[in-house]
C-alpha cells in the first residue's frame, strides 16, 4: 500500500515530504478561515494575497542560496548580513553617483548630449541618467556579493576554516562594515553623518507599489528555475550533490571540489545581494544596523522545512519554495488569529517550525531505536521547559490564569506520556 | 600449565558477512610474554577486544583467573584486571599526563573536589618506575608518540592490571624507544605480570616471547614453545590460507611500458620512521596486473594515492605515464591522464549514499551524457545501464538506492564508474574486502578480462591467495620500503610473507 502510493508520487516527481508541505499550506490556510474572527483570508484575500506574495519572495531568494550552500555540505550564517552589506553598497553608490566626483562628471554629459537634441529629450535624459544610477548601483551590490561569496569560499578551503566560523565572523563584521560604509558615504557627499539612508529613488519606489508584486515574484521563480536548472541538469548541479553526500569521495572521482565550493558560497551572497534590492525597496530605507538581521535564519529554516539536510547532499528546489511558503503563511496566519504584529511571534515560530519539521522527518528513526524521548531527570526537566515555554504563550495572549491551567495540564499529559513510555521500554 | 591466567574454549564471533573468530580456545599461563601472530584480518584484533571488553557480545567461555566472566565494556575487564594499550593511542591530547592516567577514576581530596596535585604526585611516580622523566603536567597531545605509550602504560600500572595486552606497540618507535620498551616489558615481568603481544615482526616475537600462538581466518592454528620454533614454521603457519583455484587464462602477454615510477618517497613529520614510503620504482605495462603485497601500515594505500594525486603530503620521485612526465597534485588530474582508483574504504570514500545506483555509476562520466550543455537524463540512463549489464551488477532498477545493493555489488558499480572514463590504468586497493566469495571470482573474472582489453591494473590486497591468482607480478612493500619483487611463477605465499615482515 504504501509501497504503491509513493510509486506513484515518483513517478509523478513529488516527494513525500513536498507532498505533506502541500497539505500543511492548504490546512493551514483552512485553520486560519475558521479560527480568524475577521475571516480576513475570504474578504480580503487579494490583499493578503499580494503581502505573502511579497514576503514569500523576499525570503525565498536567498533561501535557495541557503539552500545551494546546504546541499554542498556547508553552511552560510552571513546572508541577514549580506543583505544589510549589499543594501548599503547599493544605497552608497547610489549617492556617490549622484552627488561624487563620477557621477558631476559623467552626468552632465548625458544631459548635453540629449540637451542638444531639444527640450523634449532632456526629461528623457534626466530618465536615462536615472536608470544608469540605478542599474550601476544594483550591479554594485551584486558584485559585494560576488567578492564576499569569493571570501568565505577562500577562508573555508584555503585557510580551511569550519563554514560555521568563517560566516559566523562575516555575519558579525559585515553588518559592522555596512555601518561604517554608510557613515562614511554620508559624511563625505551629504555632509552629514548619517546611520541610515532614506531609499527615494524613484525605481524602488516603482518596485514597492503592490501593484508591482508580481514582478518579485517573478524574479523568485524565475531564480529558482535557473538554480532548479543547474541543480538538477547541469554537471555542476550534480558535482553539488555528490560534495555535499560525501566529500572525500568527490574528490577521490577527480571532482574539484574546491572550485564547487566557490560556486556555492558565491551563489550563496549573491542570492542574498539580490534578495537586499528587494529589502531596500519593501522597507524605503538603507539601515546597516538592523536591515534582515536575523534573517539568515528563516532562510536556513525555510531550506530545512524544505527537506534539505544538513549534513549536505539532500535538497530540492521545490522543497526550498515550499518551505518558504509555508514560514510565511504560519507567521501570517498566526497573526491573523492572534491579532498583534507578526514579527513579535516570527521567531518563536520559525523556532518551532523548524524542531518539528526535523523532528518529523526523523520520526521513524527515534521510534526503530527504541530509546525514550523523555529520558530520566533530563526528559522530567524536559517537560518543566516545554509546559513552562506553553504556559507563557498561553499568558500573552489568554491571561494568567489561563496559563496556570494551560502550563498544568501540558505538564500532566506530557507526564502521563512519559510514564507509558517507561512502561513500554520496560515490556 | 596447571595455572592459566586467561582460558578461551571456542570463542565465536560473527560479523555481518564475516565470520571474524570461529571456536578458538587455548590458554595464556601467569606470567608469560605470549604472542599472538596472524595476517590482517586473521581475528588478532576481533580477539583482544573481546579480551579488553570493547566487545561484548559473542559465543564461548572465557576465564579470567578461574572464573567466567563476560566483559560487557573496559571497565568490566579493567576491574579484572585486564588492560589493553591500543595501536592507536587513546589519550585526550588536550588532557594533562596526569589527568589521562586517572581518566574516568580521578583522585578527589577529602572535600570531594578533584585534585590534581595528588594525580600529578601519583603519576609521576609510576612515570619513575617506568625511567621516564616525562612530566605528569605536560599535554598529553604534545608528546612523542613513544611517551605517549609509556603514559598508556603507566595508566595500565595505576589499574594493577596483571594481564598487559600490547597491540603492534613498536610500529610507531624509534629504535632507542623499542630498546627503552623491552626495559619496561622486563620490568614488568619481573612484577608478575602477563603480557599478549601482537606484532608482525619476526624478530621481536623471537626475542620477547615464551609462546607463540598463531591465528588465521578466525581460526585457532597452533600455540608453540618460542624455543622450539623458528621464524620460517611461523609465516608458514601464518599464510596456509586457501581459496578456490580459479581458472584465469586467455590473458595475453603484456604489452609496452604504460607508467614508470622511479624512487617515489613520502614524508611523514612527526613519525619516528620519518616517511610513509621511501625509495619505491616499479613499471606497470599494458594489460598487466601488478600486485602490491603487504601488512597493515606498509605503505600500500599510500603508494595508490600518490599513484592517483591524492595524497595529503608531498610526495618526491619521478613518474612517466605513457614516456611523459606525470605528477598529479589533484585526483582530478589523474582522471584526465586516464587513471583510476577504486578506493579501500568504499562506504567512506567511494560511494554516494545519498544517490541512487545510476547517479553513483556516471559521476565521473557526466560529461558524455550532455546534450546542449545540459544532463541529458536519457543518456545518463543508458550508458549506466550499459555498465549495469556488462558487469552484470544485481539491482532492482537504476533508481535503487545504492546503500541496498551487497558489498559486492557495490564494488561492481563503483568499477562501471571509473571504466566510463575510459582509463588506462585502473588502482584497486583491496578491492574485495568485504565481499563475499562469490562476488569476489567474479571481480576476479572482470579484472582479468580487463586486462585482455589492454588495461595495466594495480591491485593491493590484504589476502596473498588474491594476488597470487590475479597478479602477474608481486611487490611486497613492509614499513613503507620495497622489500621484494616477484614473478607470479615464483612467488609463494611464505616468501611473501617472509619480505613482508622484513
Amino acid at each position: 500500500m504504501t509501497n504503491s502510493r509513493t510509486g506513484l508520487l515518483t513517478k509523478l516527481g513529488i516527494r513525500p515530504n513536498e507532498l505533506a508541505l502541500v497539505i500543511a499550506i492548504v490546512t493551514i490556510i483552512g485553520v486560519t478561515l475558521g479560527a480568524d474572527t475577521n475571516r480576513s483570508y475570504w474578504f480580503q484575500w487579494e490583499t493578503n494575497s499580494i503581502e505573502i506574495g511579497r514576503q514569500t519572495a523576499l525570503l525565498g531568494i536567498f533561501a535557495l542560496g541557503a539552500m545551494m550552500v546546504i546541499v554542498s555540505g556547508g553552511i552560510d550564517l552571513s546572508s541577514g548580513s549580506m543583505i544589510a552589506f549589499s543594501g548599503t553598497v547599493i544605497a552608497c553608490s547610489m549617492i556617490y553617483l549622484q552627488y561624487g566626483p563620477l557621477g558631476n562628471y559623467l552626468f552632465p554629459l548625458v544631459v548635453d548630449a540629449a540637451g542638444k537634441s531639444g527640450p523634449t529629450d532632456m526629461a528623457h535624459a534626466g530618465l536615462m541618467v536615472q536608470t544608469l544610477v540605478v542599474v550601476a548601483s544594483i550591479a554594485m551590490g551584486l558584485t559585494s556579493g560576488f567578492f564576499v561569496g569569493t571570501l568565505h569560499a577562500w577562508l573555508i578551503t584555503s585557510i580551511r576554516l569550519p563554514p560555521f566560523v568563517a560566516t559566523l565572523s562575516t555575519l558579525v563584521g559585515l553588518r559592522s562594515m555596512a555601518r561604517i560604509l554608510c557613515e562614511y558615504t554620508t559624511s563625505t557627499y551629504q555632509n552629514s553623518k548619517k546611520a541610515q539612508v532614506n531609499i527615494d529613488h524613484p525605481f524602488f519606489t516603482w518596485l514597492r507599489d503592490s501593484k508591482h508584486v508580481y514582478l518579485w515574484v517573478l524574479v523568485f521563480l524565475v531564480l529558482a528555475t535557473l538554480t532548479w536548472v543547474i541543480l538538477s541538469r547541469t554537471v555542476l548541479g550534480r558535482h553539488i550533490y555528490a560534495l555535499g553526500g560525501n566529500e572525500q569521495a568527490a574528490k577521490l572521482s577527480g571532482i574539484r571540489t574546491d572550485r564547487l565550493k566557490w560556486f556555492a558560497y558565491v551563489f550563496g551572497a549573491m542570492t542574498a545581494s539580490l534578495a537586499s534590492v528587494f529589502y531596500l525597496a519593501n522597507e524605503g530605507v538603507c539601515a546597516p544596523v538592523n536591515q534582515g538581521r536575523g534573517h539568515e535564519l528563516n532562510a536556513i529554516a525555510a531550506a530545512v522545512v524544505g527537506g534539505c539536510s544538513l549534513q549536505g547532499g539532500i535538497g530540492t528546489v521545490t522543497g526550498t519554495i515550499l518551505g518558504a511558503l509555508f514560514l510565511r503563511i504560519v507567521i501570517d496566519s498566526v497573526s491573523k488569529i492572534i491579532k498583534s504584529g507578526a514579527d513579535i511571534w516570527e521567531g518563536l515560530i520559525v523556532g518551532i517550525v523548524v524542531v518539528l519539521a526535523v523532528t518529523f522527518s526523523q520520526l521513524q528513526q527515534l521510534r526503530g531505536s527504541g530509546k525514550r524521548l523523555f529520558p530520566g531527570a533530563l526528559g522530567v526537566c524536559a517537560m518543566i521547559t516545554l509546559s513552562l515555554f506553553a504556559g507563557l504563550i498561553a499568558m500573552s495572549t489568554r491571561g494568567e490564569k489561563q496559563a496556570a491551567i494551560t502550563m498544568i495540564s501540558v505538564l500532566a499529559a506530557l507526564f502521563v506520556y512519559g510514564l507509558t513510555e517507561k512502561q513500554k521500554t520496560r515490556g | 600449565m596447571a595455572d592459566p591466567i586467561v582460558s578461551l574454549r571456542k570463542i565465536r564471533k560473527t560479523f555481518p558477512g564475516v565470520q571474524a573468530l570461529s571456536d578458538v580456545s587455548f590458554d595464556i599461563a601467569r606470567g608469560e610474554l605470549h604472542a599472538i601472530c596472524g595476517e590482517n584480518g586473521a581475528g588478532k584484533s576481533t580477539l583482544m577486544k573481546i579480551l579488553s571488553g570493547v566487545i561484548g557480545d559473542y559465543d564461548g567461555e572465557l576465564h579470567v583467573a578461574g572464573n567466567r566472566v563476560q566483559f560487557q565494556g573496559t571497565r568490566d575487564a579493567e576491574s579484572a584486571s585486564i588492560s589493553i594499550i591500543h595501536q592507536e593511542l587513546n589519550l585526550v591530547e588536550q588532557l594533562s599526563v596526569a589527568a589521562n592516567i586517572f581518566l574516568g577514576r580521578e583522585l578527589r581530596n577529602s572535600m570531594g573536589l578533584r585534585s590534581d596535585g595528588a594525580m600529578e604526585r601519583a603519576a609521576k611516580k609510576l612515570l619513575e618506575d617506568l625511567e621516564t622523566d616525562i612530566d605528569p603536567r605536560a599535554l598529553a597531545g604534545g608528546l612523542r608518540v613513544g611517551d605517549q605509550q609509556l603514559v598508556e602504560i603507566a595508566k595500565a600500572l595505576s589499574l594493577n592490571s596483571q594481564i598487559l595486552i600490547m597491540d603492534e606497540p613498536t610500529s610507531a618507535l624509534t629504535e632507542s624507544e623499542v630498546a627503552r620498551l623491552y626495559r619496561v616489558i622486563a620490568k614488568l615481568r619481573e612484577r608478575g605480570a602477563t603480557i599478549l603481544y601482537i606484532s608482525h615482526k619476526m624478530d621481536e616475537v623471537f626475542q620477547l616471547s615464551n609462546r607463540i600462538t598463531v591465528l588465521r581466518d578466525g581460526c585457532f592454528i597452533c600455540t608453540l614453545e618460542t624455543s622450539e620454533t623458528n621464524a620460517n614454521e611461523i609465516t608458514k603457519w601464518m599464510v596456509g590460507r586457501e581459496i578456490d583455484s580459479l581458472d584465469l587464462d586467455g590473458r595475453s602477454s603484456p604489452g609496452d611500458v604504460l607508467l614508470e615510477v622511479k624512487k617515489l618517497s613520502m614524508a611523514w613529520p612527526g613519525h619516528a620512521r620519518g616517511y610513509r614510503l621511501k625509495d619505491v620504482s616499479f613499471h606497470l605495462r599494458r594489460g598487466e596486473v601488478l600486485g602490491i603485497a603487504g601488512l597493515m601500515g606498509a605503505g600500500r594505500t599510500e603508494l595508490m594515492e600518490c599513484l592517483f594525486g591524492a595524497s595529503e603530503h608531498p610526495v618526491h620521485g619521478q613518474m612517466l605515464l605513457d614516456g611523459k612526465p606525470y605528477c598529479p597534485s589533484h585526483p582530478a588530474e589523474a582522471c584526465n591522464a586516464g587513471i583510476g582508483l577504486v578506493t579501500e574504504d568504499r562506504k567512506r570514500l567511494g560511494i554516494f549514499p545519498a544517490m541512487n545506483v545510476g547517479q553513483n555509476i556516471s559521476i565521473c562520466s557526466l560529461e558524455s551524457t550532455l546534450r546542449a550543455g545540459l544532463l541529458s537524463h536519457k543518456l545518463e540512463h543508458d550508458t549506466s545501464s550499459s555498465m549495469i549489464s556488462k558487469l552484470q551488477v544485481k539491482t532492482a532498477s537504476l533508481e535503487s538506492a545504492i546503500t541496498s545493493l551487497s558489498g559486492g555489488n557495490q564494488q561492481k558499480c563503483i568499477v562501471g564508474r571509473w571504466l566510463l572514463t575510459h582509463p588506462k590504468i585502473l588502482l584497486l586497493d583491496d578491492p574485495t574486502r568485504g565481499v563475499d566469495v562469490g562476488a569476489k571470482s567474479e571481480l576476479y573474472r572482470l579484472i582479468n578480462r580487463l586486462c585482455q582489453d589492454g588495461l595495466g591494473v594495480i591491485v593491493t590486497s590484504s589476502e596473498l591467495p588474491e594476488l597470487l591468482t590475479l597478479s602477474d607480478r608481486i611487490l611486497v612493500l613492509s614499513e613503507g620500503r620495497m622489500t621484494a619483487e616477484f614473478r607470479r611463477e615464483d612467488a609463494t605465499q611464505e616468501k611473501i610473507m617472509h619480505a613482508a615482515t622484513q
